[in-house]
Order: structure tokens, then C-alpha cells, then sequence
């Protein structure tokens, strides 16, 4: 508290200094409006100065202004985010003004900024904006799935092929060990609820929170990315920020927008695996290797000569061409007093997966009203509902089975019409088995804004998002092989409500005449509660939960009713955690040329420890637009040239509540009749968040009248105190603890290029190619006194290794097949070659960082028509594909790639996989096929792939008008259509489940039975009338 | 003037908004701090049930059964993979979450035992029974993590190769592991101290002086310790309170050999759980992996060698009734019974293996002991026979004594995980090899390897060696 304190007995002084330059005097007046050029509605808000002087007003809602001018002489400015700036003599009593939009440039863009806007030429931080036209091009699973490519310095791998599969996004590399290395999603002001974890990786798949948001209502994505940008959110800034805000009604006739999309799914690439008799003749052949003679036993109790007259092709029953269907409607009316946004959503999106698929309804009112020039109402609301119908997938079977242990010499059903139950069955698991996830969320707002004083604005903000998230499964009779009931429905609900209120105050003040001010100090709370059942709620019955609601009620009554003896069901916390704050931002404009920023921010959270409740997090950025220098300012080959930098320290604080002390909870279950206590963590009260040093510089360009833009941008970041959730002794009853990393420090070090090419501007015809490509290196340079498997990526085998990048592939090297006997040779610790399989030879080999991530656009117009593509790529990087290892050389209980067969059969061979075998002990040293990992699976992640091509044809006004259209297209869109890469087992774009955030933060990159990427072809049209 | 006065206010005004610190203060609703856990006698004594709690659904579960049982020679070992192989192989690593896991949650038993005996002053008028029935628990779950990760006393003539890590407070400090002698006497210092505490009719569910003993009996069977295992065995079979299950007396009643394991019917269990639907669902382990009658697959479940089967299926022999020889498209295999229920309770320890116990420690002691020995495997043939013609004679020597009760053992204990701990054990004590895989008894692999976590949470832990059995 004597740190918020200090900053605002700094910040009065300062202020009460800057107000005495507004004095000025004036003799007579100018009025008028301003118009959009385009379209003729009224602009408010728009800046109107005498250019030279401190006098200046802005526009109402109905874009009328009146300025007072001191002489005849006076030059008016207007200048307006989105729009270039206008100037114009002061010469007769009453100007209108059109206003157009600004270049392809968009230096006078609004960019959204933590609590507020800015205008992008005046931004000296590192944002990257992406437009909530360019996310809804494509059916993806979720929004943030459409941001790949799209931003330099963001990386974004989608998950899988599942319906409602979130992404892993990563904005200039990681530097969180256990904490969560995601950026912080902010909508509308609000950081809102995202833990991927609340029901671990259930299914094979993590929950993604994100999929309910409907991308049809996002007006721009704001992807904050240094600390100039992100040094506003203090300890929740070190990943990035990734702002999102939704459509706001504009003034103008009640307009209404409907789109649709229709289309068909299928998958980008797939695994090929051998048939029946494939399969039984290498496990024959690996049986005659091992020295037998005869034939095997066969797993499932199937006989040899059944077996090879059963082929069942799994993949084919368990996969279908899905179908997209979407649409989407908005209304837009605005007046004087009130504009509104008015938008709906239905999507019914289903994978190719049998019975998977999510569907999306949602309803987004955005009202402002302006009740006068001084106060302001914003009040925005939002309802979505997503039902995923969901299937186990990965591990936990479903096409997982397929892709393994569903052996294709299996059957769906024994001779007598039962389903087979001697090994995996995933349609019997398919048709026996119901899942779907209920996703109710609410996200509401209310912004009140008042301008006491003229440049002077107050805005109180509190929003709401409450989310409630239902889990409803059901089994039938049959695959509870029980006969005494008829099937169980089950459910697991948990519900959280996640509010926010801040407070903001922001004065901006001319200091000299051609240097200007902005102060803007803050205040905010935040609370989060996520609440459950300490158990499931379940009736045996034979219909789901869904089907019959009573039922659920009468079920969730009686479990509460239980008395303690009995049952100990009850309402449970989940989480909960509490952020406090103080912050502030200077910004200070000389003559557009020279601008400097501080920012901030005083956390507290309920997260820490009593020893660390509070951190402060300070940074410094400043631009310098060389263009604007007098030596620029008439170039014809230079028409932008600014230069950006930045320090300052951010945290991170994305680790579960109430880890700082000892927890215990009362039992669920009783013991003989008694209350039970339990133990879950060892408590620290140390804890803390942890720290990102960010240092950043970039330069902006435009070139030949803008034609060519870009920027180049360098960045490095050093992470320490990293949270880590890990290193002790399982002989401590835990294996874990939350704790600071002491010494702990992680590189990010990289290079982002962007640039936006006009090749031809015509009337009717345009041509533009635009791409970015960064370059992002990472190096732990220190994790105190840990050694390499101390810090694992779950199952996957990526470690966190000084000197090495985080998410290292560490395995055991293969030399090859040894030609003479078939056995595998090895590479030792000290890189002599060993027939002898050592986990102690084990070395870092691999990373699942890429050395360059991003994406390539262009589009052609010609007339009516527009063709646009977007390919994006990753190159460098390793996958390790993880499953391989049951699938190649030891022949166990899975079915094999055929990708996996170049194997040795005979002395001589020159073979890529070693000979088979049905024993473990064939290959020396080694204990079971689960410890196989070596290079053997290791590949080449690089991969290019047509993530995006449109073609859409824009129906000519003159049609339009006389159906009373005021415009419409129609279009085809692909998504996936190509993929370039060198991973012949399946999709190269992996982000599998995870167990945490340590794993998710490690492995991405790492495949495991992974279903592959959707691959979509979909039409639709656009009108608006 | 009036410019200065609003911002000023509007600044102060938003600095009220952070003045709240309590707002920091948000221990999650239904966690407790261990001030308002734990904080007298009553609430220690709630922690200790959660600590029979997690004995039941960790400890013996079934895991630590199916892992001994694939190690052990019982097994038809072909099919198992994965995990399942490398346990079958005695050839296991590093890692393997199906072990490690088990490993650590065996250990929190230990923790928490260590906790309670932390908070003794909170105990009042059960003092002593609290601080017994801890250190019952520690010892039971230390004595179960030195059976599977340690190679069996006597594997070294001074008993100095190493057993487990003792760690005997809550502390995170890196410890390696103490020598096999250490642990046992670790294990056994437990026990007698528990003896002296608890009390002599416990509540239900709890270990009283019976539990101790039947415990004591067992840690010293296993380190062939007979004159003591004898004591201890001999004064709990003395008590009369344990039966040998029977056949129901009328017709469509359970055989004995469906009670063992069965919902209230044994009169044998000595200490152990009983199955509470929705409240202690144990043995879930046990129904996963050994159960013939619903989902058996032979790569996943338990499947008894064509020997095993063999020696347990003799002409009437009622034990028959434990194997369900299943034949599907001419492949036939050998599943076991014992588990086929949705509900039973759980023995941890039960007269039967109290008597095999006391009759071959007897029969080594020797001396007038051996009509001991002979009157208790008698008593098991009996019933397994359904009478008495294939009992053995009381003049039997102690050689045939000691090769009958072990056989009896063997196919009393088949799907317990015991034999295992034979092989181990007896091979220790003869030094020659009993298991049918000719594995000599103290091959490195016979003891499973530790998690990773342990060594790279602790630089100076001393690993397994690995694998060496086959």
C-alpha cells in the first residue's frame, strides 16, 4: 500500500501541473459536422484543434462540433482514430467536414490497448490486431484457432481434430515451467475464465473454455506482446495478452447482416494401418524370430484361423464425412441517444468423428447510450450455449482404439450377436456409451463513463462472466456387463462466476503547444469461483441425463439429502482466487514524433503467499517516428519510419488457488461411520508469482506511397523465479509441491518480420501479398540444483534441460539396424555405438520449439470476385510421435502403421526399424515396449499447409438494390486443403491432451494417437439489408 | 480550482477500492488451514480415518496384489505388455505411473502417520491408541513398499543391502534410502510400540492388539523370524474370535471358498476392510484384474499358468472352484474366481495365511511345535478336501511338514500376491531357488525399481539395479 501510495503523490503534482496550459482565450466561433465519407453517418467523438494552439473540442453524437478561434487565420485539425487526419482553414463560420478512412497503413486505426485505445501510430508497444472479419473466414473449432498465421510472433497450434478443440498459443516463446504458459484472454475488459484443467484430459482431450465464445460477435483481437503492451496487467502479463472486443452498434439505419456457412468435414491426413492379415503375418514373423515354431497366441482369445478371416477395419466405422452448419445474423441501429449491436449465432459443427460434433447458440446485445456529451452508458451482455457431443478420443480410446488396440482381426460382434469383448471394441464403446459437455456462459458488462471536466473522463467498469459447465455421460447395461441395473447416467457439474470493477481516470492535457499529455491511473478487483460436487451425481436408469432432467433433479436431491453416513456428496470449492490492483500510465506525445510511455501496476493476489502477497510491476516504452523528422517528412520512397522500444517486468501468476498453505478437506466417503480428514498439498507460504524481464524494439515501415509496410521487430525476455510444481521425493507422500524455482532463469530470444505488399491497386483490380515469419530462440539457462528428469513433460518425454530449450526431446540416440541379426544399435551417453537399450543413455536430441513459425496471405480482386489464400507454416522444430513405439519392432497388443513396416527380415537387410519380436528381451537392456523412446520416432516438425482459400463473389450494388439489399457475396472457403510435410504417420500440427500446464507448456509437438486436423470445404452467403 | 478539487477526488475516491486486504485473503471455500483441521483430539482422530480410508483404496486396492502376482510364478505370462510386461519380465525401470503412482500414495500413508504422531499433543484421553494405531499404519504401509521395492532379508548375509527410505516427519528434505536391516527394525519398532498402545477390542475397522500381533507375525515370517512369528500368530488363532470359513449348511448356501472374499460372509479376516456401497468401494483393483466372469481378456487380466492350474485342480480338491478355465476358439486359459463379485470385502490379513504362518514356522522351530504345524495344515487340508483323506500323518517329519504347508500356502493364497514373497523368502532362507521361472531369489529384478522422482529429487538416492532374473 505505501507503493500505490507514493504513485499517487507523484502522479497529483503532475497533473496539477499539466492543467495550467489550458488557458487560452477566444474571440469567435466555428460549427459544423462530421460526416464519414463513405457511408455520411455522423462521427462523434472526433478531435477538433486549432492547429498551433491548445484550443480544441471534439464532436457529439451527432457529429456536430463548435470550436472557438481566436483569428481568421486559425488551420482546424480533425483527426479521428480510423480516419486520416483533415486540416482546413478556419475561414467562414460553418464547416462540414467528410472524414475517409485512413491508408493501408491504418497508422490512424484505433488499436485496443489494457484500459483504453490508442492509435496506432501512437502505440509504443508491440500489438499485433487481427479483425474479427479475418477469424470467421473458417469453420475452426474455436476462435483462437483462427488467429493462426495471422500474427508475427504468435504461434498456434490446434489441438486436434476433435469438435471444440482449443489451441495452444504461444506469443514469443515460453518461459513458464509449471504455471500456465498461456496468454491472458481479456474480452471486453473482463479477464475471463480459461483453466484447460478442470477436468484434466478426461477423454483425451482437455475442456477448452474458449469454444463457447462465438466468433461472429469479435470486432478485433488485440495480441499484446512486450512489456510495453502487456505492463498494464502487472503479473498476469508475462505470456501476452490477447485482448478481445466485440461489435458495438454505429450510428446509422437499422441494418441487418446475415451469413451462413455450409459445408463437409473430413480429416487433413491420416494414419495407415495393416489389415488382418497383415498384421497376423508379422506377428507370425516376429514369433519365428523369437525362435518358435507354430503360431502364436493371439490376443482378444481369437483363434488363429478366425482371426484371419475377420478384417475390421476400425478407422472406417469410427470416422464419417461431417457436416458444417452455420449461421449467423446482426443488427445494428444507431441514434442520439442509443446505438446498438444486436447479434445471434446458431452452429451445428460436427467432426469426422462418429457422434462428435459442437454445437454453438449464443445472443449478444451491445448497448451505448449516451445520455449527454458528459455522461455515457455502455452496457454489453452475451449468452452462449455450446453442446459438445463428445467421444473419447487419443488414449482413451474411441479412434485412439482404432489407431491401437482395436487389433483389425477383432470383431464388432461374436457370432451370436453380442458385442466382442475380448479386447477393445470402440464401436461397442460407441454405441453403448453417450458424452456431451453443456457449456453455459454468460459474459455482461456495465461501463459507466463521465467527463466532469473537459479532456477529463471517469469510467467505472464491472463485468460478469459466469459460466456453468455440465458433464453428462452415460453407460449403458451392456457395457457395464451388469445385469442387476439398467444402465447408469451420470453427471459432473461445476459452475463459476468470474467478476471484475475497475476503475479508471484519464486526463489528457496539452503541455506544450505541440506536446501532449495523457495520465490515465487505475484501480481493480477481480474475484473468481469455480464450485463443483466432490463426486459425481448418478442414477442407474436407461436414459441419459440430458433426456430426462427430472431425473438429474430428483438425483442431485437425494444425494444432498444423504445423511454423512452414508454418503458425504456435497458442494464443493473448486477454486477461487482474488486479484487487487493499483496502476497507472503516462503517455506523453511530443509533435507526434516522440513518444514516451510508463506504465505500472500494483498486483495483490490470493494466489501467493503472506511472505510475497504483493508485487510491482513497472515498464518504460517509447517511439520515435522518424518519418515525421523534417529529413522524412516529403519522402516519396519513405512514407513511415518509426522506431519502438521497451523494458519492463511482468509476471505470471497462472497456477491454481490456495497452493500457498496447507490444505485438507473433509472425506467424502465416512470410515466406519466417522468424519475423514484428508491432506493435499504441502503449503509455501513463499510463494510468489513469477518474473519476465521483456526488452523489445521494432521499426515500422511504408514505403513507395505505402505500398510496401511492414515491421521488424527483436525482442528478449528472461524469466526467473519460474513457479514450478515439481522435484521432491515421491517418499514425501507427494512427489509435488508449488514453489519458486531458486536460480531459475529462461531465454527468449527472437526476430519477427511482417510485411504487407500492394502489388496492384486498381480500381478493379487488386493484388496483395502480405506474411509474416519469426524467429524464436529459447535456451534454460539455469534450473538451480535440478537435474534433467526433474522437470518432465508428463508421458511425453520432453524435460527442461540447461542449456536447451524448454519442451526438449530427451531419448535415447538410434545408430540403426544392426544387418547381420536385426537388433536395434544404440548410441551410449557418451555417443559410442551399444547394442545394449540404456534409459541412462538418455540425452537431449529434440525440441518441440520450431525455429520459425508463420504465415504467407494474398488476394486477388478482380471486379466482383476476390480469391484469397493464407498458407501457414513452421519449420525446424522436432515431433515425436509416441506411439510408435508399440507399433514397431515389438509386437505387442496394438496394430501397426504400415509406415512403420521398413523393418529387417533377413541377414543382409538394410531396414530403417529393427527385426520383430513378441519379447522385450530381444533387444538388450530393454524393460518394456513403454521405455522404446528413442530417435527412432523422432522427426522433422517443419510443415506447410493451405490453412485458408476463399473465393468469394461480391453481388453488384445495382442487383442489390432492387431486392433491398444493401450488400451481399457469396463464397466457397477450404480449410486444410493442402499439407506439405515430411511426418508420414499422420498430421504434423499436434498440441495432444494434457495432464497440466507443465505438460501442455513441454509437449506440444508430441503425437499420441492424436486425431488428425479437420480438413472443411464450405459455402455460404453474406447479405445485409 | 474546481478542476484540481474533481480529479483529486475521483483519484482518492479509487484508492479506497485497494484498501481492503482481507479481499487477499481467499482460502478456497471447502479447504481447510491446518489450524481448522486439525486441532484436537477429535479432529486427529479424523485424520486417522482418512488414513484407514487411503490404506483401503491405496494401499490395497489390488494394485500391489496384481503387481506381486506378475512377478511371481503363478502367472501365465504371455499377452501382458506394457507395464503388465515389465513387472512379468521383473525387468522394470524408472518409470511406469501404474508402480510410481502406487509408490507414492504407499508413502503418503507414511506421512500421514507421521503427521498424526507429529500432533500427538492434541490428543487427549485415545492418546495412546492414536499414537498405536499410527505407527500400526506406517509400519503396514512401509512393510508393503519393502515387500515390492526391496529384495527380502537375507538376500545379503549382513542384511546390509538397502530397503526404504524411513523418513519419520513430514519434512521434503532429500533422504536416500536405509539398509534392509534398518527397515525391518524400523517395521518392527512400529509394532511393538503400537502393541503396548492400542487397545485390546478396537472400534470396527480400526487395528487393536489382534492387528498388531497378525502384523507382527507376518513382518517376522518374512524375515524368517519363526520363533517370533510364531508367538504372534499362535496368540491371535488363540483368541477363538477367527474362524476358518466353512460351506453354508444348507444346500444352495456359499461354499467356503466364495467367502474369502465376499460381503460379511468370512468369519477369517483378522484385520481388513468392509465393502460400503458409495461410501468404501474397496477391492476395485482386485475386480479390474482378476475377475474371469465379466470382461476377461487374456493380455489384461489374470491368467494362471496350465501348472498352477493343474496343482490346484486335483481330484477333490474344493478349491477347484477358484479357476474358471476359459476356452474360446480352441486357446484356453486358466482365470481365477476369487474376485468374480461386484461387492466384497477386503482382508488384508486372515486366518488362513495366520494358520499357514504359525504351522510352518512351527514346523521349523520344530521340536513339540511340529503337531502344531501338523494340526494347522490338517485343518486346511481338511477343508479343501472336504474331509480328511488327504491329510498328513501326524508322524509326518518336519521336511514333509514344511514341503506340505508350502504347497497348501501356494494354492490357498493363489490371485493374493503371495508368492511372490515366498520365492523371495524362501529362497533367502535356503539359498536355493524355488521359483518356477528358475530365478534365483535375490536377482536384482525381484525388487522393483523406483520412481525417477527419487533421484532427481535427491541426487544422492541409491537406485535398484535392474532387471537380472531372467
Amino acid at each position: 500500500m505505501k507503493i500505490k501510495n507514493k504513485i499517487l503523490l507523484y502522479m497529483l503534482p503532475m497533473l496539477l501541473l499539466a492543467v495550467n496550459s489550458l488557458i487560452a482565450q477566444t474571440v469567435s466561433s466555428v460549427t459544423g459536422k462530421v460526416t464519414d465519407a463513405k457511408n455520411g453517418n455522423p462521427i462523434e467523438g472526433v478531435s477538433v484543434t486549432v492547429k498551433g494552439t491548445t484550443t480544441g473540442t471534439s464532436t457529439d453524437v451527432s457529429g456536430n462540433y463548435n470550436i472557438k478561434i481566436s483569428s481568421n487565420n486559425a488551420v482546424l485539425v480533425f483527426s479521428f482514430v480510423g480516419y486520416s487526419d483533415q486540416e482546413v482553414p478556419a475561414n467562414k463560420p460553418s464547416i462540414d467536414i467528410k472524414l475517409s478512412s485512413s491508408e493501408v497503413t491504418g497508422l490512424n486505426d484505433v488499436v485496443v490497448i489494457g484500459y483504453g485505445t490508442q492509435r496506432k501510430k501512437d502505440v509504443t508497444g508491440s500489438i499485433a490486431k487481427v479483425t474479427g472479419e479475418q477469424i470467421t473466414t473458417i469453420a475452426a473449432p474455436s476462435f483462437e484457432a483462427s488467429l493462426q498465421g495471422k500474427a508475427p510472433g504468435v504461434q498456434v497450434t490446434q489441438g486436434s481434430g476433435l469438435a471444440g478443440s482449443g489451441s495452444v498459443i504461444r506469443i514469443r516463446g515460453i518461459g513458464s515451467i509449471s504455471a500456465a504458459g498461456d496468454p491472458l484472454y481479456v474480452i471486453d475488459g473482463i479477464p475471463i475464465y480459461q483453466d484447460n484443467f478442470q477436468q484434466g484430459n478426461s477423454g483425451g482431450m482437455n475442456l477448452n473454455p474458449l469454444a463457447a465464445i462465438n466468433p461472429n460477435d469479435i470486432e478485433s483481437i488485440e495480441i499484446l506482446k512486450d512489456a510495453g503492451a502487456t505492463g498494464i496487467y502487472g503479473s498476469r502479463g508475462a505470456n501476452g495478452v490477447i485482448l478481445v472486443t466485440t461489435k458495438r452498434g454505429k450510428v446509422g439505419k437499422l441494418s441487418v447482416n446475415y451469413n451462413n456457412k455450409l459445408g463437409a468435414v473430413t480429416y487433413a491426413n491420416r494414419p495407415d494401418f495393416l489389415s488382418n492379415r497383415e498384421y497376423l503375418a508379422i506377428r507370425q514373423e516376429a514369433y519365428t524370430n523369437d525362435g518358435h515354431s507354430g503360431y502364436p497366441d493371439l490376443n482378444g482369445g481369437i483363434s488363429w484361423s478366425k482371426a484371419m478371416n475377420t478384417n475390421t477395419n476400425w478407422w472406417a466405422l469410427l470416422t464419417r464425412v461431417g457436416m458444417i452448419n452455420e449461421h449467423s445474423l446482426g443488427v445494428n441501429f444507431g441514434n442520439k441517444l442509443v446505438r446498438s449491436y444486436i447479434g445471434a449465432v446458431y452452429s451445428d459443427n460436427e467432426s469426422y468423428l462418429q457422434n462428435n460434433s459442437y454445437t454453438r447458440a449464443g445472443l449478444r446485445a451491445n448497448l451505448d447510450f449516451n445520455f449527454s456529451p458528459k455522461f455515457k452508458v455502455l452496457l454489453n451482455g452475451a449468452y452462449n450455449r455450446g453442446i459438445n457431443k463428445r467421444v473419447p478420443a487419443a488414449w482413451a480410446g474411441g479412434l485412439g482404439d482404432a489407431m491401437s488396440t482395436a487389433l483389425p482381426y477383432y470383431p464388432v460382434y461374436n457370432d451370436d450377436g453380442t458385442y466382442f469383448t475380448g479386447g477393445s471394441n470402440p464401436v461397442r464403446r460407441l454405441n453403448e456409451t453417450k458424452w456431451r459437455n453443456y457449456d453455459d456462459r454468460v459474459l455482461a458488462g456495465l461501463t459507466l463513463e463521465y467527463k466532469p471536466i473537459k479532456n477529463f473522463t471517469i469510467r467505472a467498469q464491472g463485468s460478469l462472466d459466469y459460466f456453468n459447465t455440465m458433464d453428462y455421460q452415460y453407460e449403458s447395461a451392456e457395457w457395464l456387463q451388469r445385469t442387476d441395473v439398467p444402465g447408469i447416467a451420470k453427471a459432473n457439474p461445476y459452475w463459476g462466476t468470474n467478476w471484475q470493477a475497475n476503475v479508471t481516470a484519464q486526463y489528457d492535457f496539452n503541455v506544450t503547444e505541440n506536446s501532449r499529455m495523457s495520465v490515465m491511473v487505475g484501480t481493480e478487483a477481480q474475484e473468481s469461483v469455480v464450485k463443483g460436487y466432490n463426486s459425481d451425481i448418478y442414477a442407474y436408469t436407461d436414459k441419459q441425463f440430458y433426456e430426462n432432467k427430472s431425473l438429474y433433479k430428483d438425483s442431485l436431491a437425494w444425494f444432498k439429502t444423504q445423511p454423512p453416513n452414508k454418503s458425504n456428496f456435497k458442494e464443493i470449492e473448486k477454486d477461487n482466487w482474488t486479484f487487487n490492483s493499483i496502476f497507472a500510465r503516462i503517455n506523453y506525445n511530443i509533435a507526434s514524433k516522440y513518444i514516451f510511455q510508463l506504465q505500472a501496476r500494483y498486483d495483490g493476489s490470493s494466489k501467493f503467499g503472506p511472505n510475497n502477497k504483493h508485487g510491482f510491476f513497472p515498464s518504460a516504452s517509447a517511439a520515435w517516428v522518424i518519418s515525421e523528422e523534417k529529413f522524412l517528412k516529403n519522402s516519396d520512397l519513405i512514407n513511415l519510419l518509426k522506431f519502438r522500444a521497451s523494458y519492463g517486468i511482468v509476471g505470471n501468476a497462472n497456477i491454481p488457488s490456495g497452493e500457498y498453505y496447507y490444505k485438507y478437506y473433509t472425506g467424502s466417503t465416512n470410515y466406519q461411520g466417522e468424519p475423514t480428514l484428508y491432506p493435499s498439498n504441502i503449503g509455501n507460504p513463499d510463494l510468489k508469482w513469477e518474473t519476465l524481464k521483456n526488452f523489445d524494439l521494432a521499426l515500422e515501415f511504408g514505403l513507395f506511397k505505402n505500398r510496401i509496410t511492414g515491421e521488424v521487430a527483436y525482442y528478449n525476455k528472461n524469466t526467473i523465479d519460474q513457479l514450478l510444481n515439481a522435484g521432491i521425493q515421491p517418499n514425501t507422500g507427494f512427489g509435488t509441491m508449488w514453489r519458486n524455482l531458486n536460480g531459475g532463469k529462461i531465454l527468449n530470444e527472437g526476430v519477427e518480420l511482417s510485411l504487407n505488399l500492394k502489388v496492384i491497386d486498381k480500381k478493379d483490380f487488386s493484388w496483395t501479398v502480405g506474411g509474416n515469419i519469426s524467429k524464436n530462440y529459447n535456451e534454460v539457462k539455469s534450473i538451480g540444483d535440478l537435474d534433467a528428469d526433474a522437470l518432465g513433460g508428463g508421458t511425453n518425454d520432453t524435460r527442461i534441460i540447461v542449456g536447451y530449450p524448454v519442451g526438449t526431446n530427451f531419448v535415447s540416440r538410434y545408430y540403426g539396424v544392426d544387418p547381420v541379426d536385426g537388433l536395434p544399435i544404440w548410441y551410449d551417453a557418451q555417443g559410442k555405438l551399444t547394442k545394449t537399450f540404456s534409459l541412462d543413455n538418455r540425452v537431449p536430441v529434440g525440441k518441440v520449439i520450431p525455429d520459425y513459425v508463420g504465415g504467407v496471405n494474398t488476394a486477388l480482386r478482380y471486379k466482383q470476385f476476390e480469391l484469397s489464400a493464407l498458407f501457414t507454416y513452421v519449420i525446424g522444430g522436432n515431433l515425436y510421435d509416441g506411439s510408435a513405439k508399440r507399433q514397431a519392432g515389438i509386437i505387442t497388443d496394438w496394430n501397426i502403421r504400415r509406415d512403420l513396416l521398413d523393418r529387417w527380415q533377413n541377414p543382409g537387410d538394410d531396414a530403417k526399424f529393427p527385426r520383430t519380436t513378441l519379447q522385450t528381451g530381444t533387444y538388450p537392456g530393454l524393460s518394456s515396449e513403454w521405455q522404446y523412446n528413442s530417435t527412432m520416432f523422432l522427426y522433422d516438425a517443419s510443415f506447410m499447409r493451405l490453412r485458408e482459400l476463399t473465393l468469394r463473389y461480391n453481388i453488384p450494388s445495382g442487383c442489390l438494390k432492387r431486392v433491398g439489399l444493401r450488400n451481399a457475396s457469396i463464397f466457397v472457403t477450404g480449410m486444410n486443403l493442402l499439407t506439405f510435410t515430411k511426418y508420414i504417420g499422420g498430421d504434423p500440427e499436434i498440441a495432444r491432451d494434457f495432464e497440466n500446464a507443465q505438460d501442455r507448456n513441454m509437449s506440444p509437438n508430441v503425437t499420441y494417437l492424436t486425431p488428425p486436423q479437420q480438413k472443411s470445404v464450405m459455402g455460404g452467403i453474406n447479405i445485409t439489408f | 480550482m474546481k478542476k484540481y478539487l474533481i480529479i483529486a477526488t475521483a483519484i482518492f475516491s479509487m484508492s479506497s477500492m485497494v484498501a481492503c486486504s482481507k479481499f487477499l485473503e481467499r482460502p478456497v471455500e471447502d479447504a481447510l488451514t491446518e489450524e481448522d483441521a486439525i486441532y484436537d483430539e477429535a479432529t486427529l482422530k479424523s485424520f486417522l480415518n482418512g488414513t484407514y480410508v487411503n490404506t483401503a483404496t491405496d494401499l490395497y486396492s489390488g494394485n500391489q496384489t496384481w503387481i506381486a502376482d506378475l512377478m511371481g510364478d503363478e502367472i501365465n505370462g504371455n499377452l501382458y505388455s506394457g507395464d503388465d510386461g515389465e513387472f512379468y519380465n521383473r525387468k522394470t525401470s524408472i518409470f511406469g505411473a501404474y508402480k510410481n503412482d502406487r509408490y507414492t500414495a504407499m508413502n503418503q500413508i507414511v506421512y500421514r502417520a507421521n503427521k498424526i504422531i507429529s500432533r500427538l499433543d492434541l490428543a487427549t484421553s485415545d492418546k495412546d491408541n492414536v499414537e498405536g494405531e499410527a505407527q500400526f499404519l506406517r509400519a503396514l504401509a512401509r512393510f508393503e513398499i519393502l515387500k515390492l521395492w526391496a529384495l527380502n532379508w537375507g538376500a545379503t548375509a549382513d542384511n546390509n543391502h538397502l530397503g526404504i527410505v524411513l523418513r519419520n516427519e513430514t519434512s521434503i528434505n532429500g533422504l536416500n534410502r536405509s539398509t534392509i536391516k534398518e527397515s525391518y527394525d524400523a517395521v518392527i519398532a512400529d509394532l511393538v510400540s503400537a502393541l503396548a498402545k492400542v487397545k485390546d477390542t478396537p472400534a470396527a475397522g480400526h487395528a487393536g492388539k489382534d492387528q498388531v500381533k497378525a502384523l507382527l507375525a507376518k513382518v517376522y515370517f518374512q524375515k524368517n523370524d519363526f520363533a517370533n512369528a510364531f508367538k504372534y500368530a499362535d496368540e491371535v488363532i488363540k483368541t477363538g474370535k477367527y474362524i476358518l470359513d466353512k460351506d453354508d449348511t444348507t444346500p444352495t448356501g456359499l461354499k467356503w471358498t466364495a467367502k474369502r472374499y465376499s460381503e460379511g460372509k468370512s468369519t477369517e479376516m483378522i484385520f481388513g476392510f468392509k465393502y460400503v456401497l458409495s461410501v468404501l468401494e474397496v477391492g476395485g483393483e482386485l475386480r479390474g484384474r482378476y475377475r474371469s466372469d465379466v470382461g476377461f481378456s487374456p493380455q489384461g487380466r489374470f491368467k494362471a499358468s496350465s501348472v498352477m492350474y493343474n496343482l490346484g485342480t486335483q481330484t477333490g480338491d474344493t478349491r477347484a472352484a477358484w479357476y474358471a478355465p476359459t476356452q474360446t476358439d480352441g486357446v484356453t486359459y486358466y482365470p481365477i474366481t476369487k474376485y468374480d463379485k461386484d461387492r466384497f470385502d477386503r482382508p488384508v490379513i486372515h486366518l488362513t495365511d495366520l494358520k499357514l504362518i504359525r504351522a510352518e514356522s512351527a514346523a521349523e522351530l520344530g521340536g513339540a511345535n511340529l503337531a502344531v504345524a501338523i494340526a494347522d495344515v490338517n485343518d486346511i487340508l481338511t477343508r479343501a478336501f472336504a474331509g480328511t483323506s488327504r491329510n498328513i500323518a501326524t508322524s509326518a517329519t518336519k521336511n514333509e511338514v514344511l514341503t506340505q504347508v508350502r504347497a497348501q500356502r501356494e494354492l490357498e493364497m493363489i490371485g493374493e500376491g503371495d508368492r511372490l514373497q515366498q520365492i523371495k523368502r524362501i529362497g533367502a532362507l535356503t539359498g536355493q531357488t524355488v521359483d518356477r521361472r528358475n530365478a534365483p531369489s535375490n536377482c536384482p529384478g525381484m525388487a522393483i525399481q523406483f520412481p525417477q522422482g527419487e533421484k532427481s529429487g535427491y541426487s544422492s538416492f541409491t537406485m535398484n539395479e535392474e532387471g537380472g532374473c531372467n
